[in-house]
Protein backbone atom coordinates (compact mmCIF):
# COMPACT_ATOMS: atom_id res chain seq x y z
CA UNK A 1 0.00 0.00 0.00
CA UNK A 2 1.30 3.41 -0.95
CA UNK A 3 0.41 5.86 1.81
CA UNK A 4 -1.65 8.84 0.73
CA UNK A 5 0.03 12.16 1.36
CA UNK A 6 -2.52 14.25 -0.48
CA UNK A 7 -4.50 16.82 1.43
CA UNK A 8 -7.34 19.17 0.67
CA UNK A 9 -7.54 22.78 1.77
CA UNK A 10 -10.69 24.73 1.00
CA UNK A 11 -11.66 22.38 -1.80
CA UNK A 12 -8.24 22.50 -3.47
CA UNK A 13 -6.21 19.32 -3.58
CA UNK A 14 -2.51 19.28 -2.76
CA UNK A 15 -0.38 16.28 -3.78
CA UNK A 16 1.31 16.43 -0.39
CA UNK A 17 1.04 18.65 2.68
CA UNK A 18 4.49 20.23 2.26
CA UNK A 19 4.53 23.86 1.16
CA UNK A 20 7.43 26.26 1.31
CA UNK A 21 6.80 29.27 3.54
CA UNK A 22 6.61 32.84 2.34
CA UNK A 23 9.90 34.72 2.49
CA UNK A 24 12.00 31.58 2.50
CA UNK A 25 11.76 30.49 -1.12
CA UNK A 26 11.65 33.72 -3.14
CA UNK A 27 9.43 33.10 -6.16
CA UNK A 28 10.77 29.59 -6.62
CA UNK A 29 13.56 30.25 -9.12
CA UNK A 30 16.47 29.59 -6.77
CA UNK A 31 15.06 26.41 -5.24
CA UNK A 32 14.32 25.10 -8.74
CA UNK A 33 18.10 24.94 -9.29
CA UNK A 34 18.26 22.47 -6.41
CA UNK A 35 15.13 20.34 -6.85
CA UNK A 36 12.08 20.09 -9.06
CA UNK A 37 9.41 22.27 -7.50
CA UNK A 38 6.81 19.75 -8.66
CA UNK A 39 7.83 17.71 -5.61
CA UNK A 40 6.13 20.32 -3.45
CA UNK A 41 2.53 20.34 -2.36
CA UNK A 42 2.74 24.05 -2.93
CA UNK A 43 4.91 27.12 -2.89
CA UNK A 44 4.00 30.25 -0.97
CA UNK A 45 5.68 33.20 -2.63
CA UNK A 46 7.62 35.97 -0.98
CA UNK A 47 5.22 38.67 0.17
CA UNK A 48 4.04 40.86 -2.68
CA UNK A 49 3.15 44.51 -2.18
CA UNK A 50 1.65 47.03 -4.61
CA UNK A 51 4.97 48.79 -5.20
CA UNK A 52 8.42 47.15 -5.29
CA UNK A 53 10.36 47.37 -2.04
CA UNK A 54 14.13 47.19 -1.40
CA UNK A 55 13.64 46.31 2.25
CA UNK A 56 15.87 47.30 5.15
CA UNK A 57 19.63 47.92 4.85
CA UNK A 58 22.16 45.29 5.93
CA UNK A 59 22.47 43.62 8.39
CA UNK A 60 18.97 42.28 8.19
CA UNK A 61 19.53 38.69 9.29
CA UNK A 62 21.26 37.37 12.40
CA UNK A 63 21.97 33.87 13.64
CA UNK A 64 20.22 32.83 16.86
CA UNK A 65 20.21 29.70 18.99
CA UNK A 66 18.44 27.05 16.89
CA UNK A 67 17.15 29.68 14.53
CA UNK A 68 17.54 33.16 13.18
CA UNK A 69 16.31 36.71 13.39
CA UNK A 70 15.33 38.56 10.27
CA UNK A 71 14.13 42.01 9.42
CA UNK A 72 14.20 41.95 5.64
CA UNK A 73 11.41 44.52 5.45
CA UNK A 74 9.26 42.84 2.77
CA UNK A 75 11.74 43.29 -0.06
CA UNK A 76 9.89 42.27 -3.22
CA UNK A 77 9.47 43.05 -6.91
CA UNK A 78 5.99 44.56 -6.60
CA UNK A 79 2.77 43.11 -7.99
CA UNK A 80 3.26 44.19 -11.62
CA UNK A 81 6.62 42.53 -12.10
CA UNK A 82 5.44 39.58 -10.04
CA UNK A 83 2.58 38.93 -12.43
CA UNK A 84 4.64 39.58 -15.56
CA UNK A 85 7.69 37.51 -14.65
CA UNK A 86 7.39 35.40 -11.54
CA UNK A 87 3.90 33.99 -11.81
CA UNK A 88 4.55 33.04 -15.44
CA UNK A 89 7.76 31.30 -14.39
CA UNK A 90 5.78 29.16 -11.97
CA UNK A 91 3.44 27.96 -14.76
CA UNK A 92 5.69 25.04 -15.64
CA UNK A 93 5.60 23.37 -12.24
CA UNK A 94 2.98 20.91 -11.15
CA UNK A 95 2.44 22.42 -7.71
CA UNK A 96 0.01 24.78 -6.03
CA UNK A 97 0.94 28.45 -5.98
CA UNK A 98 -0.10 30.51 -2.99
CA UNK A 99 0.62 34.21 -3.39
CA UNK A 100 1.39 35.96 -0.13
CA UNK A 101 0.36 39.62 -0.07
CA UNK A 102 0.74 42.51 2.34
CA UNK A 103 -0.31 46.10 2.49
CA UNK A 104 -0.47 49.07 4.78
CA UNK A 105 -4.25 49.00 5.07
CA UNK A 106 -7.30 46.93 4.19
CA UNK A 107 -7.58 48.62 0.81
CA UNK A 108 -4.09 47.51 -0.20
CA UNK A 109 -4.98 43.89 0.50
CA UNK A 110 -8.17 44.28 -1.49
CA UNK A 111 -6.46 45.91 -4.49
CA UNK A 112 -3.71 43.29 -4.57
CA UNK A 113 -6.13 40.38 -4.41
CA UNK A 114 -8.44 41.94 -7.00
CA UNK A 115 -5.45 42.18 -9.32
CA UNK A 116 -4.38 38.59 -8.67
CA UNK A 117 -7.90 37.30 -9.19
CA UNK A 118 -7.40 37.60 -12.96
CA UNK A 119 -4.45 35.19 -12.86
CA UNK A 120 -5.59 31.65 -12.09
CA UNK A 121 -2.01 30.43 -11.55
CA UNK A 122 -2.40 32.13 -8.18
CA UNK A 123 -4.33 29.18 -6.76
CA UNK A 124 -4.77 30.91 -3.42
CA UNK A 125 -3.75 34.07 -1.64
CA UNK A 126 -2.27 34.23 1.83
CA UNK A 127 -2.84 37.50 3.64
CA UNK A 128 0.28 38.48 5.55
CA UNK A 129 -1.30 40.15 8.57
CA UNK A 130 1.72 39.44 10.61
CA UNK A 131 5.05 40.73 9.40
CA UNK A 132 6.68 42.20 12.50
CA UNK A 133 9.32 44.13 10.58
CA UNK A 134 7.45 46.90 8.90
CA UNK A 135 5.70 49.73 10.69
CA UNK A 136 2.46 48.82 9.03
CA UNK A 137 0.30 45.74 8.77
CA UNK A 138 0.76 44.57 12.33
CA UNK A 139 -2.36 46.37 13.44
CA UNK A 140 -4.47 44.07 11.29
CA UNK A 141 -2.74 41.10 12.91
CA UNK A 142 -3.53 42.27 16.40
CA UNK A 143 -7.00 43.69 15.84
CA UNK A 144 -9.62 40.97 15.44
CA UNK A 145 -12.21 43.32 13.98
CA UNK A 146 -9.85 44.77 11.41
CA UNK A 147 -8.67 41.26 10.47
CA UNK A 148 -12.25 40.11 9.98
CA UNK A 149 -13.11 43.17 7.90
CA UNK A 150 -10.05 42.75 5.71
CA UNK A 151 -10.70 39.06 5.05
CA UNK A 152 -14.31 39.73 4.23
CA UNK A 153 -13.45 42.51 1.77
CA UNK A 154 -10.78 40.35 0.11
CA UNK A 155 -13.28 37.50 -0.22
CA UNK A 156 -15.49 39.78 -2.29
CA UNK A 157 -12.78 40.39 -4.89
CA UNK A 158 -10.85 37.10 -4.91
CA UNK A 159 -12.82 34.10 -6.13
CA UNK A 160 -10.41 31.38 -5.01
CA UNK A 161 -9.44 30.37 -1.45
CA UNK A 162 -8.07 32.95 0.95
CA UNK A 163 -5.68 32.11 3.79
CA UNK A 164 -5.02 34.47 6.69
CA UNK A 165 -1.48 34.20 8.08
CA UNK A 166 -1.46 34.90 11.78
CA UNK A 167 1.01 36.46 14.13
CA UNK A 168 1.97 34.85 17.44
CA UNK A 169 2.65 38.33 18.83
CA UNK A 170 -0.90 38.70 20.16
CA UNK A 171 -2.65 38.01 23.44
CA UNK A 172 -5.09 35.42 22.08
CA UNK A 173 -4.25 33.99 18.68
CA UNK A 174 -7.45 31.89 18.70
CA UNK A 175 -9.56 35.08 18.84
CA UNK A 176 -7.87 36.45 15.73
CA UNK A 177 -8.29 33.08 13.99
CA UNK A 178 -12.00 33.02 14.83
CA UNK A 179 -12.39 36.56 13.54
CA UNK A 180 -10.75 35.57 10.25
CA UNK A 181 -13.07 32.58 10.03
CA UNK A 182 -16.07 34.86 10.59
CA UNK A 183 -14.73 37.13 7.85
CA UNK A 184 -14.84 34.17 5.47
CA UNK A 185 -11.23 32.96 5.50
CA UNK A 186 -10.93 29.51 3.92
CA UNK A 187 -7.93 28.62 6.06
CA UNK A 188 -5.49 30.11 8.54
CA UNK A 189 -1.73 29.65 8.51
CA UNK A 190 0.38 30.08 11.63
CA UNK A 191 2.71 31.17 13.00
CA UNK A 192 4.65 34.05 11.55
CA UNK A 193 7.85 35.02 13.39
CA UNK A 194 8.11 36.05 17.02
CA UNK A 195 9.48 39.52 17.72
CA UNK A 196 13.07 39.22 18.90
CA UNK A 197 16.31 41.11 19.31
CA UNK A 198 20.07 40.54 19.51
CA UNK A 199 22.82 43.00 20.43
CA UNK A 200 26.54 43.14 19.63
CA UNK A 201 28.29 43.66 22.99
CA UNK A 202 31.35 45.30 21.40
CA UNK A 203 29.52 48.00 19.47
CA UNK A 204 26.34 48.09 21.63
CA UNK A 205 24.45 47.99 18.32
CA UNK A 206 21.50 45.72 17.64
CA UNK A 207 22.43 43.00 15.18
CA UNK A 208 19.69 44.18 12.81
CA UNK A 209 19.37 47.69 11.38
CA UNK A 210 15.66 47.44 12.14
CA UNK A 211 16.72 46.93 15.79
CA UNK A 212 14.18 44.16 16.30
CA UNK A 213 13.33 41.31 13.97
CA UNK A 214 11.38 38.12 13.70
CA UNK A 215 12.62 34.90 15.29
CA UNK A 216 12.14 31.73 13.27
CA UNK A 217 13.58 28.24 12.99
CA UNK A 218 13.48 25.20 15.30
CA UNK A 219 13.58 27.54 18.31
CA UNK A 220 9.95 28.58 17.70
CA UNK A 221 8.48 25.14 17.00
CA UNK A 222 7.02 24.54 20.50
CA UNK A 223 5.37 27.98 20.41
CA UNK A 224 3.94 27.26 16.98
CA UNK A 225 2.59 23.86 18.03
CA UNK A 226 0.81 25.38 21.02
CA UNK A 227 -0.70 28.06 18.78
CA UNK A 228 -1.91 25.46 16.26
CA UNK A 229 -3.41 23.43 19.11
CA UNK A 230 -5.26 26.46 20.50
CA UNK A 231 -6.53 27.58 17.11
CA UNK A 232 -7.65 24.04 16.20
CA UNK A 233 -9.99 24.09 19.16
CA UNK A 234 -11.40 27.47 18.14
CA UNK A 235 -12.04 27.20 14.38
CA UNK A 236 -13.47 24.76 11.86
CA UNK A 237 -11.45 25.93 8.85
CA UNK A 238 -8.19 24.10 8.05
CA UNK A 239 -4.94 25.17 9.67
CA UNK A 240 -1.62 25.30 7.88
CA UNK A 241 1.11 24.85 10.48
CA UNK A 242 4.32 26.85 10.26
CA UNK A 243 7.24 27.21 12.65
CA UNK A 244 10.57 25.46 12.85
CA UNK A 245 9.70 22.36 10.85
CA UNK A 246 12.88 20.62 9.77
CA UNK A 247 11.97 16.94 9.42
CA UNK A 248 9.07 14.53 8.99
CA UNK A 249 8.46 14.08 12.70
CA UNK A 250 7.92 17.83 13.07
CA UNK A 251 5.29 17.57 10.34
CA UNK A 252 3.53 14.74 12.18
CA UNK A 253 3.54 16.78 15.39
CA UNK A 254 1.87 19.70 13.62
CA UNK A 255 -0.77 17.40 12.16
CA UNK A 256 -1.48 15.86 15.55
CA UNK A 257 -1.96 19.33 17.03
CA UNK A 258 -4.46 20.23 14.33
CA UNK A 259 -2.69 21.14 11.09
CA UNK A 260 -4.00 19.96 7.72
CA UNK A 261 -0.85 21.02 5.87
CA UNK A 262 2.45 22.65 6.78
CA UNK A 263 4.94 25.16 5.47
CA UNK A 264 8.70 24.68 5.64
CA UNK A 265 10.53 27.96 6.14
CA UNK A 266 13.84 28.72 7.78
CA UNK A 267 15.02 25.13 7.39
CA UNK A 268 15.34 25.82 3.65
CA UNK A 269 18.20 28.18 4.47
CA UNK A 270 20.18 25.29 5.92
CA UNK A 271 18.76 22.32 3.97
CA UNK A 272 17.30 23.72 0.76
CA UNK A 273 16.28 20.22 -0.37
CA UNK A 274 14.54 19.44 2.94
CA UNK A 275 11.02 19.26 1.40
CA UNK A 276 12.04 16.38 -0.88
CA UNK A 277 13.54 14.43 2.02
CA UNK A 278 10.56 15.14 4.26
CA UNK A 279 8.06 13.86 1.68
CA UNK A 280 10.03 10.60 1.37
CA UNK A 281 10.27 10.16 5.12
CA UNK A 282 6.59 10.91 5.66
CA UNK A 283 5.71 8.07 3.30
CA UNK A 284 7.96 5.72 5.27
CA UNK A 285 6.44 6.82 8.57
CA UNK A 286 2.89 6.28 7.34
CA UNK A 287 3.72 2.85 5.87
CA UNK A 288 5.50 1.73 9.00
CA UNK A 289 2.60 2.81 11.19
CA UNK A 290 -0.02 1.48 8.78
CA UNK A 291 -1.67 4.86 8.39
CA UNK A 292 -3.51 5.08 5.07
CA UNK A 293 -3.65 8.83 4.76
CA UNK A 294 -1.88 11.67 6.51
CA UNK A 295 -5.28 13.37 6.70
CA UNK A 296 -6.23 10.92 9.44
CA UNK A 297 -3.71 12.51 11.78
CA UNK A 298 -5.11 16.04 11.96
CA UNK A 299 -5.97 16.91 15.55
CA UNK A 300 -5.33 13.40 16.83
CA UNK A 301 -3.06 14.41 19.72
CA UNK A 302 -4.13 12.44 22.79
CA UNK A 303 -4.54 15.26 25.27
CA UNK A 304 -4.24 14.57 29.01
CA UNK A 305 -7.48 15.28 30.74
CA UNK B 1 19.86 17.47 -13.27
CA UNK B 2 20.36 19.90 -10.44
CA UNK B 3 23.05 22.53 -10.81
CA UNK B 4 23.38 22.84 -7.06
CA UNK B 5 23.49 19.79 -4.82
CA UNK B 6 23.59 18.95 -1.12
CA UNK B 7 26.01 16.08 -0.44
CA UNK B 8 27.76 14.51 2.51
CA UNK B 9 31.53 14.64 2.12
CA UNK B 10 34.47 13.47 4.21
CA UNK B 11 37.59 15.35 5.14
CA UNK B 12 40.36 13.56 3.26
CA UNK B 13 43.16 15.95 4.14
CA UNK B 14 43.80 18.72 6.63
CA UNK B 15 46.87 20.94 6.83
CA UNK B 16 47.78 23.49 9.43
CA UNK B 17 49.62 26.25 7.57
CA UNK B 18 50.06 28.64 10.51
CA UNK B 19 48.62 28.54 14.05
CA UNK B 20 45.31 29.91 12.73
CA UNK B 21 45.34 29.05 9.02
CA UNK B 22 44.19 25.72 7.64
CA UNK B 23 43.47 23.93 4.41
CA UNK B 24 40.85 21.21 4.36
CA UNK B 25 40.20 18.90 1.42
CA UNK B 26 36.83 17.17 1.18
CA UNK B 27 35.56 14.39 -1.11
CA UNK B 28 33.66 13.01 -2.88
CA UNK B 29 31.74 15.91 -4.37
CA UNK B 30 29.92 15.16 -7.61
CA UNK B 31 30.09 18.68 -9.00
CA UNK B 32 33.84 19.37 -8.88
CA UNK B 33 33.88 19.56 -12.67
CA UNK B 34 31.47 22.46 -12.78
CA UNK B 35 33.17 24.57 -10.10
CA UNK B 36 34.67 27.79 -11.44
CA UNK B 37 37.13 30.12 -9.70
CA UNK B 38 35.34 32.62 -7.48
CA UNK B 39 32.56 30.23 -6.54
CA UNK B 40 32.03 29.01 -3.01
CA UNK B 41 30.56 26.11 -1.09
CA UNK B 42 28.34 26.20 1.98
CA UNK B 43 29.42 23.82 4.72
CA UNK B 44 27.44 22.63 7.68
CA UNK B 45 29.96 22.42 10.48
CA UNK B 46 29.19 19.32 12.56
CA UNK B 47 29.13 19.05 16.34
CA UNK B 48 28.66 22.71 17.08
CA UNK B 49 25.68 24.87 17.86
CA UNK B 50 25.82 26.96 14.73
CA UNK B 51 22.47 27.17 13.01
CA UNK B 52 23.62 28.38 9.60
CA UNK B 53 26.07 26.83 7.21
CA UNK B 54 29.37 28.65 6.65
CA UNK B 55 30.53 29.83 3.24
CA UNK B 56 34.03 28.99 2.03
CA UNK B 57 35.58 30.07 -1.23
CA UNK B 58 36.98 27.17 -3.24
CA UNK B 59 40.80 27.07 -3.18
CA UNK B 60 41.27 24.18 -5.60
CA UNK B 61 39.18 21.46 -7.19
CA UNK B 62 40.36 18.05 -8.35
CA UNK B 63 38.00 16.54 -10.90
CA UNK B 64 39.62 13.09 -10.90
CA UNK B 65 39.53 12.69 -7.13
CA UNK B 66 36.20 14.53 -6.92
CA UNK B 67 37.74 16.61 -4.16
CA UNK B 68 37.82 20.26 -3.37
CA UNK B 69 40.04 22.25 -1.08
CA UNK B 70 39.29 25.26 1.06
CA UNK B 71 41.71 27.55 2.87
CA UNK B 72 40.60 29.54 5.87
CA UNK B 73 41.80 31.57 8.81
CA UNK B 74 40.11 31.25 12.19
CA UNK B 75 37.98 34.38 12.68
CA UNK B 76 34.80 33.42 14.48
CA UNK B 77 32.84 30.49 15.82
CA UNK B 78 32.34 28.85 12.42
CA UNK B 79 35.98 28.83 11.40
CA UNK B 80 37.02 27.84 14.94
CA UNK B 81 34.72 24.82 14.72
CA UNK B 82 36.07 24.00 11.26
CA UNK B 83 39.63 24.13 12.59
CA UNK B 84 38.79 21.48 15.17
CA UNK B 85 37.65 18.93 12.56
CA UNK B 86 39.82 15.93 11.78
CA UNK B 87 40.55 13.76 8.78
CA UNK B 88 37.65 11.37 8.33
CA UNK B 89 35.03 13.72 9.77
CA UNK B 90 31.93 14.07 7.65
CA UNK B 91 30.00 17.20 6.83
CA UNK B 92 27.24 18.37 4.53
CA UNK B 93 28.29 20.43 1.53
CA UNK B 94 25.97 22.63 -0.53
CA UNK B 95 27.29 23.88 -3.82
CA UNK B 96 28.73 25.00 -6.10
CA UNK B 97 27.37 28.45 -5.37
CA UNK B 98 27.62 32.00 -6.62
CA UNK B 99 29.13 33.65 -9.67
CA UNK B 100 32.66 33.13 -10.99
CA UNK B 101 35.42 35.27 -12.49
CA UNK B 102 35.10 35.82 -16.21
CA UNK B 103 38.05 34.99 -18.40
CA UNK B 104 40.28 37.88 -19.46
CA UNK B 105 40.78 38.60 -23.15
CA UNK B 106 43.92 37.16 -24.77
CA UNK B 107 45.40 40.62 -25.34
CA UNK B 108 44.97 41.75 -21.75
CA UNK B 109 47.57 41.93 -19.03
CA UNK B 110 45.97 40.51 -15.94
CA UNK B 111 46.40 42.05 -12.50
CA UNK B 112 45.37 39.56 -9.81
CA UNK B 113 45.19 41.19 -6.39
CA UNK B 114 44.83 39.16 -3.22
CA UNK B 115 44.76 40.64 0.26
CA UNK B 116 45.36 38.24 3.18
CA UNK B 117 42.67 35.57 3.27
CA UNK B 118 41.37 36.83 -0.07
CA UNK B 119 44.10 34.61 -1.49
CA UNK B 120 42.20 31.35 -2.23
CA UNK B 121 39.86 32.42 -5.05
CA UNK B 122 42.54 34.53 -6.72
CA UNK B 123 45.03 31.67 -6.58
CA UNK B 124 42.40 29.26 -7.96
CA UNK B 125 41.68 31.69 -10.79
CA UNK B 126 45.37 32.14 -11.67
CA UNK B 127 45.88 28.38 -11.72
CA UNK B 128 42.73 27.85 -13.76
CA UNK B 129 43.85 30.40 -16.36
CA UNK B 130 47.28 28.78 -16.69
CA UNK B 131 45.79 25.31 -16.93
CA UNK B 132 43.55 26.63 -19.68
CA UNK B 133 46.45 27.89 -21.75
CA UNK B 134 46.78 31.46 -20.55
CA UNK B 135 50.36 32.77 -20.72
CA UNK B 136 51.64 33.02 -17.10
CA UNK B 137 53.90 35.90 -18.15
CA UNK B 138 50.78 37.99 -18.67
CA UNK B 139 49.58 37.30 -15.13
CA UNK B 140 50.71 39.66 -12.35
CA UNK B 141 49.83 38.35 -8.92
CA UNK B 142 49.84 41.07 -6.25
CA UNK B 143 49.73 39.55 -2.80
CA UNK B 144 49.37 41.95 0.12
CA UNK B 145 49.16 41.71 3.89
CA UNK B 146 50.15 43.45 7.07
CA UNK B 147 53.20 41.29 7.58
CA UNK B 148 54.90 38.00 6.85
CA UNK B 149 52.29 35.87 8.61
CA UNK B 150 49.52 37.17 6.33
CA UNK B 151 51.19 35.86 3.19
CA UNK B 152 50.48 32.15 3.30
CA UNK B 153 51.11 29.49 0.66
CA UNK B 154 53.94 31.36 -1.05
CA UNK B 155 55.59 28.13 -2.21
CA UNK B 156 52.44 27.06 -3.96
CA UNK B 157 52.04 30.49 -5.56
CA UNK B 158 55.63 30.44 -6.88
CA UNK B 159 55.00 27.08 -8.55
CA UNK B 160 52.52 28.72 -10.90
CA UNK B 161 55.41 30.52 -12.62
CA UNK B 162 53.62 33.82 -12.96
CA UNK B 163 54.83 37.29 -11.96
CA UNK B 164 54.31 37.58 -8.25
CA UNK B 165 54.58 40.86 -6.41
CA UNK B 166 54.56 40.54 -2.63
CA UNK B 167 53.71 43.60 -0.57
CA UNK B 168 53.53 43.95 3.22
CA UNK B 169 52.68 46.97 5.31
CA UNK B 170 55.60 46.32 7.67
CA UNK B 171 58.01 45.38 4.89
CA UNK B 172 58.78 41.96 6.39
CA UNK B 173 58.26 40.30 3.01
CA UNK B 174 58.51 41.85 -0.46
CA UNK B 175 57.88 45.52 -0.91
CA UNK B 176 56.89 47.75 1.96
CA UNK B 177 53.56 49.56 1.69
CA UNK B 178 50.05 49.00 0.53
CA UNK B 179 49.28 46.57 -2.26
CA UNK B 180 47.13 49.19 -3.99
CA UNK B 181 50.17 51.46 -4.45
CA UNK B 182 52.01 48.63 -6.23
CA UNK B 183 49.00 48.00 -8.42
CA UNK B 184 48.78 51.69 -9.33
CA UNK B 185 52.46 51.75 -10.24
CA UNK B 186 51.96 48.67 -12.43
CA UNK B 187 48.98 50.25 -14.15
CA UNK B 188 51.07 53.33 -14.97
CA UNK B 189 54.15 51.41 -16.12
CA UNK B 190 52.41 48.99 -18.46
CA UNK B 191 50.91 50.09 -21.73
CA UNK B 192 48.07 48.21 -23.43
CA UNK B 193 44.90 46.60 -22.22
CA UNK B 194 44.72 45.53 -18.63
CA UNK B 195 42.15 43.91 -16.39
CA UNK B 196 42.01 43.58 -12.61
CA UNK B 197 40.62 40.85 -10.38
CA UNK B 198 40.66 41.22 -6.64
CA UNK B 199 39.66 39.59 -3.39
CA UNK B 200 40.51 40.71 0.13
CA UNK B 201 39.44 42.97 2.96
CA UNK B 202 36.69 45.43 2.02
CA UNK B 203 38.97 48.45 2.56
CA UNK B 204 41.40 47.08 0.00
CA UNK B 205 38.60 46.22 -2.43
CA UNK B 206 37.26 49.73 -2.15
CA UNK B 207 40.70 51.13 -2.97
CA UNK B 208 41.07 48.76 -5.95
CA UNK B 209 37.56 49.62 -7.13
CA UNK B 210 38.40 53.33 -7.04
CA UNK B 211 41.79 52.82 -8.66
CA UNK B 212 40.30 50.82 -11.53
CA UNK B 213 37.68 53.47 -12.13
CA UNK B 214 40.27 56.25 -11.96
CA UNK B 215 42.29 54.63 -14.78
CA UNK B 216 39.22 53.25 -16.53
CA UNK B 217 40.40 49.64 -16.17
CA UNK B 218 37.78 46.87 -16.25
CA UNK B 219 37.75 44.15 -13.70
CA UNK B 220 35.97 42.24 -11.00
CA UNK B 221 36.03 42.01 -7.24
CA UNK B 222 35.03 39.18 -4.95
CA UNK B 223 32.94 40.25 -1.97
CA UNK B 224 32.34 38.63 1.34
CA UNK B 225 29.26 38.80 3.57
CA UNK B 226 27.67 36.63 6.20
CA UNK B 227 25.41 34.35 4.18
CA UNK B 228 22.61 32.53 5.95
CA UNK B 229 21.38 30.49 2.96
CA UNK B 230 24.00 30.88 0.23
CA UNK B 231 21.48 30.19 -2.53
CA UNK B 232 19.64 33.51 -2.81
CA UNK B 233 16.46 32.83 -0.87
CA UNK B 234 16.97 34.52 2.51
CA UNK B 235 17.97 37.96 1.15
CA UNK B 236 20.32 38.46 4.09
CA UNK B 237 23.68 39.03 2.36
CA UNK B 238 22.82 42.18 0.44
CA UNK B 239 25.06 45.03 -0.79
CA UNK B 240 23.83 48.33 -2.19
CA UNK B 241 24.10 48.73 -5.97
CA UNK B 242 25.27 51.97 -7.58
CA UNK B 243 22.29 51.70 -9.91
CA UNK B 244 19.95 51.60 -6.91
CA UNK B 245 18.53 48.87 -4.72
CA UNK B 246 20.39 45.87 -3.39
CA UNK B 247 22.02 42.80 -4.81
CA UNK B 248 22.69 39.42 -3.22
CA UNK B 249 26.33 38.58 -2.56
CA UNK B 250 25.58 34.84 -2.63
CA UNK B 251 23.64 34.80 -5.90
CA UNK B 252 24.50 37.69 -8.23
CA UNK B 253 27.90 37.65 -6.49
CA UNK B 254 30.26 37.03 -4.86
CA UNK B 255 31.99 38.25 -8.04
CA UNK B 256 30.93 41.73 -9.09
CA UNK B 257 32.10 44.17 -11.75
CA UNK B 258 34.30 47.09 -10.82
CA UNK B 259 32.08 50.08 -10.04
CA UNK B 260 28.95 48.00 -9.61
CA UNK B 261 28.68 48.01 -5.82
CA UNK B 262 28.67 50.87 -3.31
CA UNK B 263 31.53 49.83 -1.04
Amino acid sequence: MIPDLSVEIAGLSFKNPILTASGTCGYGEELAEIFDLSHLGGIVTKTITMKPRDGHPSPRTAEASSGMLNAIGLANVGVDKFIEEKLIYLEKFDTRVVVNVAGTCTNDFVSLCARLNDFPRADMVELNFSCPNVDVGMEIATDAKLAEETVSKVKKVFSRPVIAKLSPNVTHIADIASACESGGADAVSLINTLVGMAVDIDTFRPRLTNNTGGLSGPAVKPVALACVYKVYKAVKIPIIGIGGISNYSDVIEFFLCGASAVQIGTTLFVEPDAPVKIVKELKKYLSKNKIKSIRELTGKVRIYK
Amino acid sequence: MSKIVVEDVSIVKKNKLTPDCFTITVAPFSKTKSIRPGQFVHLQVPNCNLFFRRAFSVYSANTEEKSLEILFKVFGRGTAAMASLKKGDRLSLLGPLGSSFRKPKRNELVGLIAGGVGFPPIYFFARYLIENGFDPKKLFFFYGGRGRSDLIELTRLKKLGLNSILVTEDGSVGMKGLVTSSVEKWLLENKGNKVLYSCGPEGMLKAIDQLAQKYNIPGQISLEAPMPCGVGICLGCIKPLKSGGYTRVCKEGPIFEIGEIIL
